[in-house]
């Protein structure tokens, strides 16, 4: 098992998938993160390597501080690629200077656990506050996107709450 | 009914026979009984209760990982139900390369076994491995078109490999992968150097392990270069052992190889470190390039899956292409003449059943294939794939088999009770007309699918 900010991620399961146990976290921005820590569709969890960890949690724990990320050259057809001996210092250098700015990456406004629980609880509280229709019906604990009451509304009336915790 | 039981049995006898006779074996974890005392856990607790173990009730023992499914022997089998009426009548004449001819063909032959099978080792295309799990013993019919191969491989022998760059070409179902199959077995047995790439599918469908490389800027795939290199060393050992390098090799975070090493220790370099697995591929292929001792033949099936978009995402969610991944691009290289070995042939198969990577416009045009959708002189074709289909040649394998190719089809399946009901001249030609000649529809959807008694 592999513990990451608190969430357990089950050794059997696909990382693409597990990663949507974080709560914020669904399968495609899981599938966006695999693809920044150059993780494979296929690969599991015991599978990852211990940098590969620590980089997912290094950037969980703070999405939006991360280093944003160069866009790497790729080798053209006609591209010699250097003898194995260069130096990794040389190979640095000049990949940094052939490597293209970074696009927007969606990645990293994202928002998971506790800071996404925070939004929607503050979201409920913002229409409570306003004293909208949205905040009175959270109040009375029923539904607010104009369902059924006579029937069901199980769901609203267990959950919806004016400190909702998401 | 009677159709059914005899299925079953013979089926069953299959699945329980012993791998010494069926070499491909199934490892898998099935479900296991739940043990005594062991709950099972429930799927849904339903709308009150919270997912996990119900209160007072223990947690479900773990499953037993190492359980494989693994056949019985066939000694252990005394019960009469695995007992067959009729002795076991396939027998066949093993394919050796000096009685390939003409006058072999239409003739069943049977591939020998040992440990050091290509197929075995490399593995097989999905299609093929299911077949030669339901027949008793490896085989394929020799047809025309497998001569005009064989007799291509022949002359390839004397030439650099970028002169013999042939794609099987054909609809689904015609005999491509097999065709491959027997070249492969042709080569190993002329003591050739074999590379077999059975589903290069498997390259490019992002299930093995990725990681941009600042040398080569492309892609590595160390997982599956290890693999290759394992199975390449495997199979040809014996050759290998004979080869050696000629100049000094650089490999990263270690000293040079000295020229005039084994080539079996450079390769072994790539097997201890996982890492440097890419780059030993690469040096090897280089090394057999120059050599003039042994031919070597690069077989690769599924090879449309080589020029398309691949199903890896760079860290920027954009889609890699299939050559700035390392496997494809070395792959594409040799294919395309852009490397090429001293004596030697590239052959590739093209899949069209496969619908996750079709055919792609470039490779058609090359090979003068119908493209199934809408195209004209504003289409976008990529300069880079255009370049790697340079003067690849086209060998059609011909959609029917000939009536004497299908009738050794059938008696193969006949004799190794694939149908009940005893071979006659009405089934064969029924199954025949409703498959159009078309081998895979002959077999599957005709043969084996028949509930005729």
């Amino acid at each position: 098992m592999v513990h990451v900010l608190g969430v357990q991620l089950p050794d059997y399961q696909y990382a693409r998938f597990a990663l949507t146990a974080f709560y914020g976290i669904g399968h495609k921005t899981a599938h966006r993160l695999c693809a920044r820590l150059q993780i494979h569709d296929k690969c599991k969890v015991r599978s990852l390597t211990p940098h590969q960890i620590t980089e997912l949690a290094a950037f969980l724990s703070s999405p939006s501080t991360s280093i944003p990320l160069p866009r790497m050259p790729l080798a053209s057809l006609s591209y010699k690629p250097p003898p194995a001996s260069t130096p990794l210092a040389v190979l640095k250098e000049e990949t940094k200077k052939l490597a293209k700015k970074a696009w927007a990456d969606p990645l990293r406004n994202i928002k998971i656990e506790s800071e996404a629980r925070r939004v929607v609880k503050d979201n409920v509280a913002h229409q409570r506050m306003i004293g909208s229709y949205v905040g009175k019906r959270h109040a009375m604990g029923l539904p607010v996107r104009g369902q059924n009451t006579q029937t069901n509304a199980r769901t609203a009336k267990k959950l919806n709450r004016v400190d909702r915790r998401g | 009914m009677l159709t059914c039981s005899v299925r079953c049995q013979r089926a069953s006898r299959q699945l329980f026979a012993s791998s010494s006779t069926n070499p491909f074996v199934q490892t898998r974890s099935y479900a296991s009984q739940p043990k005594k005392g062991q709950v099972v856990k429930q799927a849904s607790q339903g709308f009150k209760g919270k997912k996990g173990a119900l209160p007072g009730q223990a947690e479900p023992a773990k499953k037993d990982k190492k359980m494989a499914f693994q056949p019985l022997p066939v000694s252990q089998l005394p019960h009469p139900l695995f007992e067959s009426d009729r002795p076991d009548t396939l027998s066949l004449q093993s394919f050796h390369p000096e009685m390939l001819t003409r006058i072999v063909e239409s003739q069943a032959l049977k591939f020998p076994h040992n440990d050091n099978d290509p197929f075995r080792i490399f593995g097989l295309p999905r299609n093929i491995l299911v077949e030669y799990r339901l027949l008793s013993k490896p085989c394929s019919v020799i047809r025309s078109v497998t001569i005009d191969a064989i007799n291509k491989l022949d002359a390839a022998s004397e030439k650099e490999s970028w002169q013999s760059r042939v794609i099987f070409t054909g609809p689904q179902g015609c005999g491509k992968s097999f065709l491959l199959l027997q070249a492969m077995q042709y080569c190993n047995a002329r003591d050739w150097l074999v590379l077999y790439i059975p589903r290069a599918t498997s390259l490019v469908n992002s299930t093995t392990a990725h990681v941009y490389d600042m040398r080569t800027r492309t892609y590595l795939q160390p997982v599956f270069a290890y693999q290759t290199l394992q199975r390449f060393l495997k199979v040809n050992a014996p050759k290998l052992e004979q080869l050696r390098t000629q100049t000094d090799l650089e490999i990263e975070r270690r000293p040079a190889v000295p020229a005039d090493t084994p080539l079996v220790e450079l390769i072994n370099i790539g097997l201890k470190d996982q890492g440097l697995a890419p780059t030993v591929l690469s040096a090897v292929l280089e090394v057999i390039g120059k050599q003039t001792t042994f031919p070597m033949l690069l077989a690769i099936d599924d090879f449309q899956a080589l020029y398309g978009k691949s199903h890896y995402r760079d860290q920027h969610f954009s889609a890699i292409k299939s050559y700035h991944l390392s496997m494809p691009r070395l792959l594409l290289e040799y294919a395309s003449g852009r490397k090429s070995f001293a004596r030697g042939a590239v052959f590739g198969a093209l899949s069209m059943s496969n619908t996750t990577f079709p055919l792609p416009l470039e490779l058609c045009e090359a090979l003068s294939l119908e493209y199934d959708r809408p195209y004209g002189p504003y289409v976008k074709r990529s300069s880079e794939l255009v370049k790697y289909t340079h003067r690849l040649e086209k060998l059609a394998v011909p959609n029917s088999l000939t009536i004497p190719e299908a009738a050794s089809v059938f008696d193969v399946w006949m004799k190794d009770r694939a149908v009940p009901t005893k071979p006659n001249d009405e089934l064969f030609l029924s199954k025949y007309s409703e498959a159009s000649g078309n081998a895979r529809a002959f077999v599957w959807k005709g043969l084996l699918s028949s509930i005729s008694t």
